[in-house]
């Protein structure tokens, strides 16, 4: 019995700890960043630190998604706050580099499509520091879209592209992605929406109600499209009461437009968002990670767009294509769920491990 | 139409200079931003009087910083000038920060960007350059490029076929442009040179900035320069190593940096070059002159396939290498590099 303790011993003492610098900037990130955090905290001999851009600074809301997802405190805030993308992009990428200058860590983890995460791949690039892109090989084929040169940027610089898909691999794959940085993992933020999902029905939030999530320039910031929108949002609400969480850059386009009966509400936290998805009868939106969600949840889905990132929710799951907004009102009344969940590769709750085998394999000398 | 050049460096003026003659000849509308992203005294009136361009239109005034803050500055100063300009094309050359910066913000607003050099590779991500060559050629909707290997490049990183534009290299038809001038301003002979020298140049950190790598090249070219004149116009930041680690220089001689035509003249008149250079390698080829590089990679393959360029990585072959060097006079040049790689540039950005 005596060889076996020491064989540990040598195996860890030869073991360096491996340091995961995780760079979030916006809402939409944090439940990306929750399984992975979580899981590397499970894992001997990993440290974390989070840093937060502050691309998103309405701390209230933050606040509580970190509570509902059980994250900690970022450990640092880089204050860069609201400004036009290219200024955004700019102060990120001033104020990251030192943080990832001094801390020189095994990884940068990037995540999602938001300018934090172009401008965090830049920096490590430059600093010759690999990055991790989780959620990488997500196309639209929009390039209107400034998400799509998010995404593109940072999985061209990044070393290591964690899929969500196999759509996604395969879009890597045409782009020139060596095989070796590729790395199906399947999507995290399932894992949170598992979860979360026992807390949410806790809460016994009514249903049967139509949710609407809008955001994108090309649907809020083109009056005659919002009105539109709206338009049919009011005819929707006519057959069934619709829950509208305003996001803060709808809210002022909503000021001079006639709601009726759409019920518009201050932006929700994490639970209260996927007990609104649950209980749904339909989703209107325009968003990438709803449409995932609701996938996951076998409630059908009605996306405001002419193209989707996530082609595999249409393919395999309940969401479907809706440029023309006159059609939203019939499709909502006749929508159904399945009457078996859809059941996509790696949407399974355990994609955060996944992504952190990952992580360490890639360690290994 | 209306395109807005955007140059940063020293090294993209020569590409931008034919492009803007060319543009004016067909009565094109265009801005030249500076980016100041390189500023020194030889970058003054004559320089670009050397290259034919009248001196830029607008200076963003970024000055030197780290990579991350000189484009994040680039990023925040060109936005507004593109935003109020508007035009057809942003039009960025070769590889420095603000390349990448100005495509950032361009692709962000919707506005279409031209890479002139595009797909130049070096396959070696911990050279700057190679970030900003990756990035700008994925986010750009033109990609001019200056070699057939190059279009093999992009179209293996999955550019769309319709974006890629072989164009030849425009850095050559600058040089040819400037030649006849070169040879009339006499700085050889100012030099008092007897035989054809070496021309030697040396900036990149991975040869500076290690005192033991630059001092084992400084030690192959004191051997050269027994034998032969070493020329070194030393960029400040070489000069300041050397000094800083109080280097032997034996009979090298350090120059101040030259001008545009000073270079050509002296490349043109020597028996090799000694560089770390992109753009070296291209003008010592183009005017059949052998050129050792002392990197273990070259985004300018075609350069070694005809004959002129040779990679030298270990300082200490440099000697055996100079010897065993001939001139190539008659060297066929690579494809595309003819003087009217512009005009070619010029035709796709009338009709894409």
């Amino acid at each position: 019995m005596g060889w076996l303790p020491y064989a540990r011993w040598t195996a860890c003492a030869h073991t360096d700890p491996v340091h995961l610098l995780h760079v979030v900037g916006a809402r939409p990130n944090l439940p990306k960043l929750a399984p992975v955090y979580r899981a590397a905290a499970r894992r001997a001999g990993v440290t974390q630190t989070v840093v937060h851009t502050g691309q998103h600074y309405d701390d209230a809301l933050f606040a509580s998604l970190l509570a509902d997802l059980a994250l900690p405190e970022p450990d640092i805030n880089l204050g860069v706050g609201s400004a036009s993308h290219a200024v955004q992009t700019a102060r990120i990428l001033e104020r990251l580099e030192p943080i990832v200058t001094n801390a020189r860590p095994d990884w940068v983890v990037i995540y999602g499509d938001v300018n934090s995460t172009a401008a965090a791949a830049v920096v490590a690039a430059k600093l010759g520091v690999r990055s991790a892109h989780v959620e990488a090989g997500l196309r639209s084929g929009d390039r209107t879209m400034p998400e799509e040169i998010n995404r593109i940027v940072a999985d061209r610089l990044a070393s290591l592209l964690l899929t969500p898909s196999r759509d996604a691999d395969e879009a890597l794959r045409a782009e020139g992605e060596p095989e070796c940085e590729i790395a199906f993992v399947g999507n995290v933020m399932i894992d949170s929406l598992f979860e979360a999902l026992p807390r949410a029905r806790a809460l016994r939030r009514p249903a049967g109600h139509v949710l609407v999530t809008l955001h994108r320039p090309s649907n809020v910031d083109d009056r005659s499209r919002l009105s539109s929108l709206v338009a049919a949002l009011r005819d929707v609400a006519a057959e069934r009461p619709v829950v509208f969480p305003v996001h803060p850059r709808t809210r002022d386009r909503l000021q001079n437009v006639a709601v009726g009966g759409v019920q518009t509400v201050e932006p929700v936290g994490y639970l209260e968002m996927v007990a609104l998805m649950d209980g749904a009868h339909a989703v209107i939106t325009d968003s990438g990670g709803v449409q995932e969600e609701t996938t996951a949840l076998g409630v059908p889905c009605f996306t405001v767009r002419e193209t989707t990132e996530r082609p595999v929710t249409v393919t395999s799951g309940t969401n479907r294509l809706v440029h023309d907004p006159a059609n939203l009102p019939g499709l909502v009344r006749d929508a159904t769920r399945p009457s078996v969940l859809p059941m996509i590769e790696g949407w399974d709750g355990r994609a955060g491990e996944r992504v952190v085998d990952a992580l360490l394999a890639d360690d290994l000398p | 139409m209306k395109l807005l050049h955007v140059v940063g460096a020293r090294p993209n003026f020569p590409k931008l200079a034919p492009l803007s003659r060319q543009a004016r000849a067909v009565g094109i509308d265009q801005i030249v931003v500076h980016t100041g992203q390189h500023y020194d005294d030889a970058m003054s009136a004559s320089f670009f009087r050397d290259l034919g361009l009248r001196p830029p239109d607008i200076n963003l005034d970024v000055g030197s910083a780290t990579h991350a803050v000189q484009t994040a500055r680039v990023m925040e100063r060109f936005e507004p000038v593109l935003l109020q300009h508007r035009p057809d094309w942003t039009v960025v050359y070769g590889d420095v920060n603000s390349t990448l910066a100005a495509t950032l913000v361009a692709s962000k607003l919707g506005f279409r960007v031209a890479h002139v050099e595009a797909g130049v590779r070096s396959g070696d991500r911990s050279m700057p350059e190679e970030i900003n060559r990756i990035v700008t050629d994925r986010l750009a909707d033109l990609l001019l490029t200056p070699s057939r290997t190059a279009d093999r490049t992009l179209r293996a990183e999955g550019e769309p076929d319709d974006e890629i534009m072989f164009v030849g290299n425009v850095m050559v038809d600058a040089l040819l442009y400037a030649v006849q001038r070169a040879r009339t301003i006499g700085f050889r002979s100012q030099l008092g040179l007897s035989t054809a020298p070496i021309t030697v140049t040396l900036h990149r950190p991975s040869n500076v900035d290690s005192a033991s790598r630059l001092g084992a090249i400084m030690s192959a070219l004191r051997d050269v320069a027994a034998k032969r004149p070493v020329i070194f116009p030393a960029h400040p930041r070489t000069r300041a190593q050397l000094a800083a680690h109080q280097m032997d220089v034996g009979q090298v001689r350090l120059i101040d940096p030259v001008s545009y035509l000073e270079m050509v003249d002296l490349v043109e008149g020597s028996h090799a070059v000694i560089t770390d250079s992109g753009g070296l390698q291209v003008e010592s080829t183009a005017l059949g002159v052998p050129c050792l590089t002392v990197r273990d990679t070259t985004e300018w393959p075609e350069t070694i396939e005809c004959g002129a360029n040779r990679l030298v990585p270990d300082p200490a072959d440099l000697v055996d290498a100079i010897a065993s060097i001939t001139r190539l006079d008659d060297a066929p040049r690579p494809e595309g590099w003819d003087g009217m790689a512009a005009v070619r540039a010029v035709d796709c950005l009338r009709t894409h």
